[in-house]
């Protein structure tokens, strides 16, 4: 044997591909049945034949020498991408010659993938890829809690933070608080959201700037030139990614800031901040650190997120911060008292920046899974009335010596090809709907910035496309295939026909199942939506403007130790009342007032603070009432159209050197005084150092998201007690039309102070349920879409088996059988199993209750009345696709059918 | 000239002689090398006319037995001096024969027998 030869069949050994050998392959096949076929008619000439006979007579006995070939190629190893290739193009062909069917499939395909590919994107970028910090599982969040006080969420105090700081070795900590500042030095005075940070901050977290440095430890150093971060967002948003603006210096108040780097896009915990700043440029925190030794809870303002040091576990962590919290309590009873319920925690930062999204995100996965499942149960009935069609096609190729095997790759091609299809068409529409979904999950996680068509969803959905298009292919297939009985003309019985009856029955079952489910599902986030809707507010949200105008505080208060605080206050009330007199003067204007909040301002829930009343002879173990506390201006509850019940509310003989006076609540009232007129009693917000009369009693108020609780509040003039932040005006018109001159009117006052966050009210109490509005928007279209799926599913399943059964029916109604019996013949099975379906979706919803009950508002998971809604419109919808089949049945003619 | 007999249905020679077409091949192979119109003129000579082998049956079987090594194909010149392509048995195919040969004898007795019987 030569070389060449022996180097020849070392490659005939290989899996090559087909097209790079495929030449000489192919001529060699010619070649040897060439060579057999001439031989074949030497023979026949030997025996006398004609030549043209001869030819003739050997060509019939050799039989298709295209089809000896194929036979000869089906053989041959390592081939398969070529055969591929042929089933692909076969597949192409024959989706081409069914154009209905194939469009109804790609269409019904990109929907639910689509739908799947969406989720997946969100369930990716938050759930699923890590955070964009380097070694980012090892960072943690403290929190701590405070649920005596109505708190879940407790910032730190300053001396907590140094005691954390020491007294733990497995953590490396650093801590954040917001607050707001005033840029100056531009055109217009500008509100910034600043993060104020321990300089490890970014270090801990692993952020490199992409312009300038980070900051130093020298950065915070008591007396430090005062250094400004800029957030990359803002700094795109108010500088237009300007290289220069490095080193650049602006008035954050009253101190010159010099900006020394930008930092990258990534995600900000634990929110987005416009701009950065070092502890030490913080007067409120300066004058909490001063004070930390005598006021434990001196500057109880912030958070504290951290790092495992290297070695150590989120356990041990635990375990130390437990110690730590429990030595609070020991050593500072009188600050941590056993009603609070006080207590530390240590969670893992992706989780903590995930949590409120992960229902959701379940959710949507759960519905967006079974609409697919749907889809893939439909497809593949209607994948099964196909193949009877095209029984006569198949039938042919198997005589021609097709396997088995092969007419069922070609099929799983085929169906596979349509998946990839329906994949890529599902690519565009799950584009087109990131954005809104990505809006909602907004909501919920700071990680949805993260989400994005990336080469993981990618690849997901290309797997999903194969896995879908191989499944309803499989799903359809023929179970057995005897050529003699496929050969016979028998109507309506082939051997497609027949098997897979109790498969398709169980496609229809398990379609009205998930049907159900969505539909229960949608049924009560809709109902959840319509009960937030209805919620009693307590207040007026209509034609209400609203502002935040946060006084430059080193120009209106004494933290900086240039005024005294009486001056400080002194100047506070000028400007607000300069601000509210004009504002009262403007036309638009029916009412206006200043408060520290109003409703709806915040979310979350309000820090309850003990109220002492007069009088009560409380033993010293007794619990002191809590209440939110709220400052507002004269005006405030008739800007809110909240009803004065009793007594008066404030008026501008409330002022600072008049007697202390307060206003409670209806639930307030209640709790207090158990019912007994208030007016007239006194109470206390500081543990007795002073008193304030109560002299009315107000409406409750909602005021705190989309929840029913209503929290007690004691309410205080600001005139007496400060605290004026925002502005609000009950307009004539609408708000809009106050918007524009509110900025005017304040800059008039005082021309660097900004104005922030004018929005109307209306416009904030729609947005907080506006997630629970999607949410259901969202579900009531994939609900109606399963919907639709099923029930043409059940339709098609019918119209099928009607298809089928022509004949006998058409024989019984010729032996007197009414059209009524006939139909209900017809039905009787498709009934059975849409009645089947149902009951199987009930059992299901209601197993699956306690999931969802956490996104339920006021409504039971296996509420009544919402699933006998659903249920009848599901057997409605139901019967609907059964009566259309039952009618062709009845007009089957009798006649004629009988003569084939 | 030899036809093929009249009940013999295309479609079941075919199958009837898959699992022994095989046989058969290894064992006209093993016989000596052979091309495929070889193979087949000797199957029908040795069986005295009875077995015909069906060319779309036959090539794919040749190259099926390539495929399992239990033969060999190379090129050469045939008897009239004609280029043609030549199977042999292998090592391999040896064994397999002996193998077929085994089981089919064991078969056909036992099918025998129980004809016997009645």
């Amino acid at each position: 044997m030569t070389l060449r030869h022996a180097l020849r069949r070392a490659l005939d050994r290989l899996p090559f591909p087909a097209f790079l050998r495929r030449p000489t392959v192919e001529r060699e096949l010619d070649d040897e049945l060439r060579f057999h076929l001439d031989r074949a008619i030497e023979r026949n000439l030997e025996r006398g034949m004609e030549p043209k006979a001869a030819r003739r007579a050997a060509r019939r006995s050799f039989g298709g020498v295209e089809q000896v070939k194929e036979a000869c190629r089906d053989e041959w190893p390592g081939i398969t991408l070529d055969g591929l290739v042929r089933d692909v193009l076969y597949g192409l062909r024959s989706l081409r010659k069914t154009p209905g069917y194939t469009a109804v499939v790609i269409a019904i395909l990109a929907l639910g993938i689509g739908a799947n590919t969406a989720v997946f994107s969100l369930v990716h970028g938050v759930l699923l890829s890590p955070l964009p910090y380097p070694e980012s599982d090892e960072l943690v969040v403290l929190g701590q809690k405070a649920p005596g006080a109505g708190v879940e969420d407790l910032d730190f105090s300053v001396a907590e933070i140094a005691d954390y700081r020491e007294q733990t070795d497995s953590l490396e900590l650093a801590e954040y608080h917001g607050m707001t500042f005033t840029l100056l030095g531009r055109e217009r005075p500008e509100r910034v959201s600043t993060g104020v940070v321990s300089a490890d901050y970014f270090d801990l977290l692993g952020v490199e700037p992409v312009l300038g440095r980070s900051f130093r430890p020298e950065d915070e150093a008591p007396g430090a030139d005062p250094v400004l971060l800029l957030g990359n967002t803002y700094w795109r948003r108010s500088f237009g990614a300007d290289d220069d603006v490095v080193g650049r210096v602006f008035q954050m108040n009253d101190r010159p800031h010099r900006v020394v780097g930008v930092l990258p896009p990534l995600p900000h915990y634990p929110a987005e901040q416009d701009v950065y700043m070092p502890t030490s440029a913080c007067p409120y925190r300066a004058a909490a650190q001063e004070a930390m030794h005598e006021n434990r809870n001196a500057g109880r303002m912030m958070g504290l997120v951290g790092r495992l040091a290297p070695g150590a576990s989120i356990e041990q962590a635990r375990a130390e911060v437990k110690t730590v919290a429990n030595r609070f309590e020991r050593e500072h009873p009188d600050n941590y008292t056993e009603d609070l319920g006080f207590g530390a925690s240590v969670a893992r930062l992706q989780e903590t920046l995930t949590r409120e999204a992960r229902p959701l995100l379940a959710l949507l996965l759960a519905t967006t899974a079974l609409v697919l499942l749907i889809a893939c149960a439909n497809l593949a009935n209607l994948n099964l009335a196909r193949s009877r069609r095209r029984e006569g096609e198949l039938v042919a190729r198997a005589a021609l010596g097709a396997s088995r095997g092969r007419l069922v790759r070609q099929l799983l091609v085929e169906s596979t090809l349509l998946g990839l299809a329906g994949g890529a068409a599902g690519l565009v529409v799950a584009y087109l709907g990131l954005d809104v979904l990505t809006e909602l999950l907004a909501r919920f996680t700071p990680r949805a910035a993260e989400i994005a068509l990336d080469g993981w969803v990618l690849v997901f959905t290309l797997g999903l496309s194969v896995a879908t298009g191989l499944a309803f292919g499989l799903m359809a297939l023929p179970p057995r295939f005897d050529l003699a009985r496929a050969l016979r003309t028998d109507s309506g019985r082939g051997p497609i026909g027949t098997g897979r009856r109790g498969l398709r029955g169980a496609l229809v079952v398990g379609q009205v199942a998930l049907a159900l489910v969505l539909l229960a599902g949608a049924g009560l986030m809709i109902r959840s939506f319509v009960g937030l809707q209805r919620v009693q507010l307590g207040f007026d949200p209509e034609h209400v403007l609203t502002a935040e105008v946060s006084l430059n505080w080193s120009k209106y208060s004494s933290i900086e130790g240039e005024l005294a605080p009486e001056e400080a206050e002194a100047l506070t009330r000028a400007f607000w009342h300069e601000l509210l007199d004009r504002l009262d003067a403007h036309p638009e204007v029916v009412a206006a007032a200043t408060a520290d909040r109003f409703p709806f301002a915040t979310t979350g829930s309000p820090f309850l603070q003990e109220v002492t009343i007069e009088g009560r002879a409380e033993g010293p173990e007794a619990v002191e009432p809590r209440a939110d506390l709220r400052e507002a201006s004269p005006g405030y509850f008739e800007a809110l159209d909240i009803p004065v019940l009793r007594g008066r509310t404030f008026s501008e003989r409330d002022h600072a050197d008049a007697p202390a006076v307060a206003v409670v609540d209806r639930s307030t009232a209640e709790h207090l005084w158990n019912g007994r007129d208030p007016i007239g009693r006194r109470l206390s917000t500081d543990e007795g150092d002073t008193w304030a009369t109560v002299v009315g009693v107000v409406g409750d108020h909602r005021g705190y998201g989309a929840t029913d609780r209503v929290y007690p509040t004691v309410y205080r003039p600001t005139a007496q007690a400060g605290g004026a932040f925002r502005v609000i005006a009950r307009t004539r018109g609408a708000p809009s039309a106050l918007a524009a001159d509110l900025e005017r009117l304040v800059y008039s006052v005082d021309p660097d102070q900004p104005v922030a966050e004018i929005r109307s009210l209306e416009r904030i109490v729609a947005e907080s349920v506006a997630s629970p509005r999607l949410t259901a928007l969202l579900l009531g279209l994939f609900a109606v879409l399963a919907v639709v799926i099923a029930v043409t599913g059940i339709a098609g399943a019918l119209a099928f088996s009607v298809g089928q059964r022509t004949r006998e029916l058409s024989l019984r109604m010729a032996l007197g059988a009414r059209p009524g019996e006939v139909a209900w013949l017809v039905v009787r099975r498709g009934v059975l199993q849409v009645a089947l379906g149902v009951a199987l979706g009930l059992g299901v919803s209601l197993a699956a209750g306690p999931v969802v009950e956490s996104l339920l508002f006021r409504v039971e998971p296996a509420d009544p009345g919402t699933l006998t809604v659903v249920a009848a419109l599901l057997l409605v919808a139901a019967g609907i696709a059964c009566w259309l089949p039952a009618r062709r049945a009845t007009e089957i003619p009798p006649a004629r059918t009988l003569q084939a | 000239m030899t036809k093929p007999r009249a009940d013999a249905h295309p479609e079941r020679t075919g199958e009837l002689l898959q699992g022994t077409l095989d046989l058969l091949i290894l064992k006209t192979l093993a016989l000596g090398p052979q091309h495929g119109w070889g193979v087949s003129e000797r199957i029908r000579q040795i069986s005295g006319g009875t077995l015909e082998t069906k060319e779309g049956s036959l090539y794919p079987a040749l190259h099926r037995l390539v495929r399992k090594r239990w033969i060999a194909s190379e090129w050469g010149v045939s008897e009239n001096n004609r280029r043609a392509k030549f199977y042999r048995l292998t090592a391999k195919g040896r064994k397999q024969l002996a193998r077929e040969e085994a089981t089919w004898r064991r078969l056909s007795a036992a099918v025998n027998r129980v004809l016997e019987a009645v």
